[in-house]
């Protein structure tokens, strides 16, 4: 998946991942795709929560190797 | 977009558990675009003084040490670290105005951007809010 940025979360836990999508997105363009790499577990309920909640799109999202992938494009 | 919702959190005791749970409630909502309102009274004032560092409640005090590690191991900061986030997020803070009286408090001894707030406004706020949560 094309990707402009990668947020590696590994090894931080709920609410952190979270609190760091956050900031990296204020940080990027319009249009751009986040990439975000997290191993909690919550992550996967909780980073499409923050993505409805916020308006930015989920446009992809996979499990590998025991961490969890989303490509996360910033809407607004 | 998600209409901008409101979410307000009262704060009656200091002890580091309540102290974590309210910082990691709040700055999530604020990292989701909620507006967050936080009220800190009774114990819960501690929370706002200068340098707070709060402590795991009774005999469990001992073990906050230990606490603060294993939460940073797992990428969570400190108090003090989440306060400044919260703060950075925009989060409002208010102090009650009856406990800084009750407990000798000065708004000098307090963090800046505090506001004191009697029960009256704060409700005034929770009813205005989508959610409200009481740790304590």
């Amino acid at each position: 998946m094309d990707k402009t940025d990668t947020l590696d979360a590994k090894g931080l836990m709920c609410p952190m991942p979270i609190v760091k999508l956050a900031k990296k997105m204020k940080e990027l363009k319009v249009g751009s795709v986040l990439e975000l790499i997290a191993d909690d577990v919550g992550a996967k309920e909780d980073v499409p929560a923050w993505c409805s909640r916020t308006g930015n799109e989920l446009v992809g999202q996979k499990e590998e190797g025991g961490n969890f992938y989303f490509y996360i494009k910033k809407v607004q | 977009m998600a209409e901008t919702k409101k979410f307000s959190i009262v704060v009656s005791e200091g002890s580091f558990d309540k102290a974590m749970m309210s910082m990691m409630m709040g700055n999530t909502a604020a990292s989701m675009g909620i507006d967050t309102h936080i009220y800190f009274t009774f114990f819960g004032l501690n929370l706002l003084k200068k340098g707070a560092k709060p402590k795991m409640p009774g005999m469990y005090r001992l073990f906050t040490g230990m606490m603060v590690k294993k939460m940073k191991g797992i990428g969570i900061e400190g108090y003090q670290e989440q306060l400044a986030m919260a703060k950075d997020l925009g989060i409002h803070l208010y102090a009650c105005g009856t406990s800084m009286e009750m407990m000798g408090v000065k708004k000098e001894d307090l963090i800046d951007g505090v506001t004191v707030l009697g029960a009256a406004a704060f409700l005034n706020v929770g009813m205005d809010s989508e959610m409200q949560l009481f740790i304590g």
